[in-house]
Parts: structure tokens; C-alpha cells; sequence
């Protein structure tokens, strides 16, 4: 048997099997390091653009300065960041309320057609851009949109109520485009749930509220907190939703850099906007994580 | 749990670089062009050039490049046996383009706003033209010669447009958008607001050089407005679907709402319309031959038979003076083909100082126009 396998040719595939497990990983791990090479010297070349003079009318740029991150301290483009922040939060808790019952019914149900109907309704908004969702926002919210336009047939309002360009219908537009994303975290999360948890606590005379709000809730804070953190981080750099249904007048921080880099040729602040940005980012994520990992919270399961 | 999150982190970072800079940073790489054709490699001085078999032309898309194709490159190729092949994109995007390859340009010709040609010539990326090259120059509108480095090869006007069928009042002058019963009603652009700030100029004694005396005009004008928009088809939108019912827009794009039968009328303002020109320029440091056809095909583009076809399909000016506009545009606003025309109806905002003043304007705007 073994002078057979020697006879054999050796393929790739058994070569890589046979190498040692560290080089093996330093096989998988060269790409990503590739990619992070490009990433990181992209962010040089940001980090070193961000400290150089805007020269108004003129896409040269001057000397070194700190001026670019004095200017994001201006209240205008606190308020920007303060804005975006909010509209992230919100927006995700948003998508949480209205998420985790369908993804409840979707690890959880028994009937094979129905969960297939909830998980068809849940992806199929993937498959159409956010321009398009975002466009269907409009029409539905516009002051002569389908919203009004049915409201007043019913009488139940004499002039249109003013929906589109506010902070609400970007809040919409970000939790529906968010939401399938969410469901689908949530319910991973839940379908790791073992139902034996469940019925012992049944069985020892909890209701199925109390089931819920004891065992299942809180085996669920894994997901819960995995499907926050995407949404959240999601939402940061949203960029078409709140452009299209805020009319302008709600500015997220990724419409202000593209402002700037584009619209202005800024790219100095831009870029310094961007990378303030990214390191507050980080930042509240990173604390985010800390505060809902520390020891007695969502570390039963996961 | 630390995986996923280490894994978004990267993410995140990821879409905060694309979203704020990708692109745009001189020096970056320039992306592949669909339909760009190989660059030869230079001449040396003594051989005879090769023939050219293609061009590049940098413009936008959709109906900016349609129309150009079918306009002036078909008339081209048949004069001349050079094709010509296209790199489409916005206006900014397109000079990022050009930036990154700087000094081994990527396409022969760019068309561009006036005012973007001016970050161009600063950035040394145009070739000084030579008129006499250019024949058909001797016949233009001294306001297309934007500078010795661009031309204009068509002219619009940013002005007032609305719904008659949802605004009863008619409205002639741009004073009027001030009035109370236009509370919540008007849309303007907000990626360029120079036109509505040096009109609030003008409405106060100042200009575009003065333009601080129209801020508080400007600011009273905030009740007013319902929205703003950040692009062509945004600006329609806002239109059809009566969210703004007024705006400040793009003569070419309501001339298109009137196509699609959207009931939009054009104003043509008592105190004068804002005027956009659109210019053309040959990039620095393309090889003699390319050259040579680039300056064949401006000229045709400036050619008065050309010129008129522009002029119907866009429903623009012209830049050419012995032009004739076709029956059903003379005298339409915005559609500027006379001295007389751009005298009586037109305000050009000084190019140089529109390009100083964007990233003010813009910042002022945002601070006390668009901010809640």
C-alpha cells in the first residue's frame, strides 16, 4: 500500500496538505496581506494628504499644517459627525425592534413554507440596488406620494404632511435598507439556540414570556450585539439613502467628505475629515464591544 | 465574536476610504477606461508620425456622449478615417482621472465646465491651444474663449423652472422667489450653489466679487426652499414628483422634463440667467500626430453646421456666431445665439473666482442656507 502511494503522483492539493501548519497559514495569510499592503499605504497617502494646505481655486496644495483637524472642531462639521452618530443609532435600534420577530419566526418556525415565505421576503430586497429602494422611499413619501395621496382620499389630512428631506424619512429609508441584514444575524444567532433551554425552562413553570425574556433573550445577546455592530458600522457610511430622502438637508459624514473631495476638490480636509472619521469610528465600536462583552454579558454562548 | 468584529472593522474601513477619497487623490492610479484604446508609444522626432487610427474623448455619459457621437465624431471619422473612442464620467471624477496620469494622459481631448478648466490649467494639464489651428475660432462668441487653454462649445443657463399646474402665480424674475407664498416650495442645487449666492448678489448691489452683500438676502430665502439636490436626474425628480414644484435648474434639463411631458415652464428671468458654459480643451502632453487630429476635431465640433445640431439635439446655445438656430429654439431661454443674447439675457459669473470661491461658497452655504 505504501509503494503504491509513493508510485502515485503528487498534486497541488497534497503538496499544500502536507506542508507544515505555519506555513500553511502563512500560505492563506500572504493575500490578506497583499490587500492590507494596498490599504495601508492608501491610508499613508490620506494620513500625509490630510496635513497639507487647501489652495483655494487650484487643485496644488501647500505646505504642512494642523488646520485641516482645528476645522472639524467648527460646529458645523461636529454637527455632521454628532448627526451621523444619532441617525446610526437610531437606525439600528430601529432595525433591531423590527427585526428580531421575523428572525424569531424565522429560526423558529415549524412550518417549512412559511419560514421559506419569510427568508424569500427577507433577501429578496438584496437583489435590488439602493437607488432603487431609496427612489421607491420617495415616491411613496413625496408630498404627492402614494403616503399623502391616500391620506388625503381618506380625509384624514387636508394638505400633505411634509415627510420627504427630513431626518424620519432617511431614518426609513436606512432601517429598510438595513433591515434583511439584520434578520439574517438575528436569526443565526437564535437558530444556535438549543430549544432544550426553552422547554426545561417551560417545564420548571416559566410562561413563554418569561421563556423569552430569561433564556431566550439573553442566549440571543450574542447576535443582538454581532447584528448592532454591523448595522451600526453600516449605517456610518451611508451615503445614497440620506442624500436622496433627506433632500440635502440632512448631511451624514460621508456626504460631507464626498462634498469635499468631490464637489470642492478639498482633498486635504477631505481627507482628514475621512480619517477622523474612521479613528472615531473605531473607536465607539470598539467601545461598543467592550461594554456589552464585559464578564456576566453575552459570553453564554456564541 | 472578536472575528466578526475584526472583520467589519475592516470593512468599515474599507467604505470610509472609498466613500471619502477613492479616486479622486492625485497620484492614485488611474482606473481603466471601457473604450480607450492603447496609447502609441512617442515618435521619435525624425521618423514620420503614425497614421492615428483613434482619439479619446473625456466627456459625460448618457446623452452628453450619445449626442457628441452621433454629432460631431461621425462627421469626424468621416472627414478624417480617425475614430474616436470615448472616457465618460463626471466632471470631478474625470479630473482625477486626468491628474493621476499626468504627463502620459490617458485621453486626447476633455470636455469640462469652464470653471473646472481653470483647476485643469492650474494643475498644467491642458495644451496651450493654437487658434490658427482652429479655424472655425474666428467665428465664435468672444465668451467662448474661456481662456488660451479652453473653448466654449456650448452654452445653457442655471434659472428659475416650475410647475405651472402646481404654482398659480407667475413668476418672472428671480425676486420673485422670495415671496411668502412660496413657503416650502423652491429646490435648489447644492453640490454648486454659486448661481443662487451671486444672484442674492446681484438682487443686493453686490456680485460675485462682492458677494458677501447678498448673504442675508440669501438667508431670507430659507423658509422657501423644500430641498436640495445633488444631480441632474435628482433635479427632474424633484420636479415630477412635485416635491419642489419651483427650482433653480439646468435650462437642458427642463428643456428634457418638456420632452418627457412634464409640465414645467422656463423662465426667463428679468435680471438675467446664470450661464454655464461647457469648454473643450486638449490634453498636455499627447504625441504630435494625436494632436493634430485633436485640433481637427474641435474644429469640427466648432463647425456651424455642427454647431446647429448641438444646439437641437441639447437645445443649448451656440458658440459660433454664423450658426442658425432651428425655428422652434430661437428665442427660447437659455437658448443664447446672438450678441444681443448674451448681452440682454445672460450673466456670466467670472470663472477664476468661481473656482477660488467653490470651497467658500459651498461651506457658507452649508453653514447658514442648509443647516436646520
Amino acid at each position: 500500500m505504501a509503494v503504491m502511494e509513493k508510485e502515485l503522483p503528487i498534486g497541488l492539493t497534497d503538496r499544500i496538505s502536507r506542508l507544515p501548519k505555519r506555513r500553511l497559514a502563512l500560505l492563506f495569510l500572504l493575500p490578506v496581506l497583499a490587500v492590507l499592503l494596498v490599504y495601508l499605504a492608501s491610508l499613508g497617502f490620506l494620513f500625509q494628504y490630510s496635513f497639507r494646505t487647501f489652495v483655494p481655486g487650484s487643485l496644488q496644495i501647500g505646505g504642512f499644517t494642523w488646520a485641516n483637524y482645528w476645522k472639524i472642531l467648527d460646529p458645523l462639521y461636529l454637527g455632521y459627525l454628532m448627526d451621523t452618530f444619532r441617525l446610526s443609532a437610531y437606525t439600528t435600534i430601529f432595525t433591531l425592534i423590527l427585526g428580531y420577530p421575523v428572525a424569531y419566526a424565522l429560526a423558529r418556525s415549524q412550518s417549512r413554507p412559511f419560514s421559506s415565505i419569510v427568508l424569500i421576503l427577507t433577501v429578496v430586497p438584496f437583489f435590488t440596488g439602493v437607488i432603487v429602494r431609496t427612489y421607491s422611499w420617495m415616491l411613496m413619501l413625496g408630498s404627492s406620494g402614494f403616503l399623502n395621496a391616500l391620506l388625503l382620499r381618506l380625509g384624514l389630512i387636508s394638505e400633505p404632511i411634509e415627510m420627504m428631506f427630513t431626518e424620519t424619512a432617511v431614518i426609513i429609508g436606512l432601517v429598510q435598507y438595513s433591515l434583511p441584514v439584520m434578520i439574517l444575524l438575528l436569526a443565526a444567532a437564535i437558530s444556535h439556540i438549543d430549544v432544550a433551554y426553552e422547554k426545561s425552562a417551560q417545564s420548571l413553570g416559566a410562561n413563554p414570556l418569561q421563556t423569552f425574556l430569561r433564556v431566550t433573550l439573553p442566549l440571543s445577546l450574542p447576535g443582538i450585539i454581532s447584528g448592532s455592530i454591523v448595522i451600526f458600522a453600516w449605517t456610518l457610511s451611508a451615503f445614497p439613502t440620506p442624500q436622496m430622502l433627506g433632500g440635502g438637508k440632512v448631511k451624514m459624514i460621508a456626504i460631507s467628505i464626498y462634498e469635499q473631495a468631490i464637489e470642492t476638490a478639498n482633498y486635504p480636509f477631505g481627507a482628514a475629515l475621512a480619517l477622523f472619521m474612521l479613528v472615531l469610528t473605531l473607536l465607539v465600536m470598539g467601545g461598543l464591544q467592550w461594554a456589552l462583552n464585559r464578564p456576566g454579558r453575552g459570553n453564554g454562548h456564541g | 465574536m472578536r472575528k466578526v468584529t475584526g472583520i467589519l472593522l475592516v470593512i468599515l474601513l474599507v467604505n470610509v476610504l472609498i466613500v471619502g477619497l477613492a479616486g479622486c487623490a492625485p497620484g492614485a492610479q488611474p482606473a481603466p477606461t471601457a473604450t480607450k484604446a492603447a496609447a502609441p508609444a512617442p515618435t521619435k522626432a525624425a521618423a514620420p508620425a503614425p497614421k492615428v487610427e483613434s482619439i479619446v474623448v473625456s466627456t459625460w455619459g448618457g446623452n452628453w456622449k450619445d449626442t457628441l457621437d452621433r454629432e460631431v465624431s461621425k462627421r469626424f471619422t468621416a472627414e478624417t478615417g480617425i475614430k474616436v473612442e470615448y472616457e465618460v464620467g463626471g466632471t470631478v471624477d474625470r479630473l482625477a482621472k486626468a491628474r493621476a496620469a499626468k504627463g502620459k494622459p490617458q485621453v486626447d481631448i476633455t470636455l469640462t465646465t469652464t470653471h473646472m478648466g481653470r483647476l485643469y490649467i492650474s494643475d498644467d494639464l491642458f495644451e496651450k491651444l493654437d487658434l490658427s489651428k482652429i479655424p472655425n475660432s474666428k467665428d465664435l462668441f468672444k465668451e467662448a474663449v474661456r481662456s488660451d487653454y479652453h473653448l466654449g462649445v456650448w452654452s445653457y443657463v442655471y434659472t428659475i423652472v416650475y410647475r405651472p399646474d402646481l404654482i398659480k402665480e407667475n413668476i418672472t424674475s428671480w425676486a420673485d422667489l422670495w415671496k411668502p407664498e412660496f413657503k416650502g416650495k423652491i429646490g435648489l442645487p447644492d453640490f454648486d450653489p454659486s448661481h443662487i449666492i451671486v444672484m442674492s448678489a446681484l438682487l443686493s448691489g453686490g456680485n460675485e466679487f462682492q458677494w458677501e452683500k447678498g448673504q442675508e438676502k440669501l438667508k431670507a430665502l430659507k423658509p422657501n426652499i423644500a430641498g436640495f439636490y445633488a444631480t441632474d436626474a435628482q433635479s427632474q425628480d424633484l420636479l415630477k414628483t412635485g416635491n419642489a414644484p419651483i427650482e433653480v435648474m439646468l435650462s437642458i434639463n427642463a428643456f428634457h422634463l418638456k420632452e418627457q411631458g412634464v409640465p414645467v415652464k422656463i423662465v426667463d428671468p428679468k435680471e438675467k440667467a446664470v450661464v454655464g458654459i461647457d469648454t473643450v480643451a486638449i490634453m498636455k502632453g499627447i504625441d504630435p500626430a494625436r494632436r493634430e487630429a485633436a485640433y481637427k476635431y474641435i474644429n469640427t465640433m466648432l463647425d456651424k453646421d455642427v454647431q446647429e445640431k448641438l444646439a437641437a439635439s441639447f437645445k443649448c446655445g451656440v458658440m459660433n456666431m454664423k450658426a442658425n438656430l432651428p425655428p422652434e429654439l430661437k428665442g427660447q431661454p437659455g437658448v443664447l445665439a446672438t450678441p444681443d443674447d448674451w448681452k440682454t439675457k445672460a450673466y456670466l459669473i467670472d470663472d477664476g473666482q468661481r473656482a477660488k470661491m467653490m470651497s467658500a461658497w459651498k461651506e457658507w452655504f452649508n453653514r447658514e442656507i442648509v443647516a436646520k
